[in-house]
């Protein structure tokens, strides 16, 4: 992992976090928003401005990969890379929320 | 043949809220957006009065041509209008939304989308104002004379003006976005 992507991703944006954590399968864009959605029982609504701006600067990253297109939609999949850059993301997560339980004790 | 009515008026690059504010109005009053022409004739047609909300989004080749890209707006339930300019204007009535909805989710997409209209749009426009108006003008200030010479001052001088107030509703407004994303 280099200095640019440790700068752009580690911390990411939640709408970040969560495209990443749904490409770990293949997915077109719209997926993505509904299985959010559902994920945070409809808290967190991923708007397309954002949520294909991320996509087109993850993919030229090198983040996720395009790997086909179905009925106009474009489906994608994490790569090593990505999934690297998740892991960090889930250990940064993971320490934050340790850190909160501890000081709420 | 639905009555149509034509709306000239200009907004400067960073006005696209304001831009968004006045086609949302129009269509509470029952006009809707049809079309847009060169360099700000809105096109409206009568329709039933409705709370539509309007979203611009801006790619510098403009991105109409993406079928994957409108598509992905349509999924969201935006539609899709046209291009002008590398600006993409969308719609989506308020009463099909959960909450309040924009095509932009957070800060960052936001500060992303100003970035695209900056280079897109901003840097050609600095470069013709270092590298044209800023030495015609001085040129016209120290060679004063004859009637001609000083209409093409003025000229120029109301070019700078503008020039001026473009770039410092542009600064204004990128400011307030990145206060709002600190």
């Amino acid at each position: 992992m280099d200095a640019h992507i440790r700068k752009v991703y580690v911390p990411m944006t939640e709408t970040g976090f969560y495209i990443l954590l749904c490409l770990q399968q293949e997915m077109h864009g719209y997926s993505i928003v509904q299985k959010v959605r559902d994920l945070t029982d409809g808290e967190i609504l991923i708007s397309p401005g954002t949520l294909y701006g991320s996509l087109s600067k993850m993919e030229k990253d090198g983040l996720i990969r395009f790997i086909r297109e179905e009925e106009k939609r474009k489906i994608y999949e994490i790569t090593s890379l990505g999934i690297e850059v998740l892991q960090k993301e889930k250990e940064r997560i993971a320490r934050l929320y340790r850190t909160m339980q501890e000081e709420q004790e | 043949m639905k009555k149509q009515k034509r709306e000239f008026k200009i907004f400067t690059i960073a006005e696209y809220e304001q831009e968004q504010d006045y086609l949302r109005s129009q269509h509470q009053k029952g006009w809707k957006l049809v079309h847009l022409t060169f360099p700000g004739i809105y096109l409206f047609e009568a329709c039933e009065k409705e709370d539509v909300v309007y979203q611009l989004d801006y790619h510098q080749q403009g991105l109409g041509s993406q079928e994957t890209y409108v598509n992905m707006f349509k999924d969201c339930g935006w539609e899709y209008l046209f291009d002008f300019f590398g600006y993409s204007y969308f719609r989506k009535s308020a009463a099909s939304m959960q909450g309040k909805e924009e095509i932009f989710c957070d800060e960052a997409s936001r500060l992303a989308f100003i970035g695209r209209v900056f280079k897109g749009r901003m840097v050609p426009l600095l470069i013709l104002f270092f590298l044209v108006i800023i030495p015609q003008t001085i040129l016209q200030i120290s060679n004063p004379g004859s009637d001609p010479h000083r209409a093409l001052l003025y000229f120029y001088l109301i070019m700078v003006a503008f020039y001026a107030y473009v770039f410092i509703r542009f600064a204004l407004q990128y400011r307030t976005l990145r206060n709002r994303a600190d």
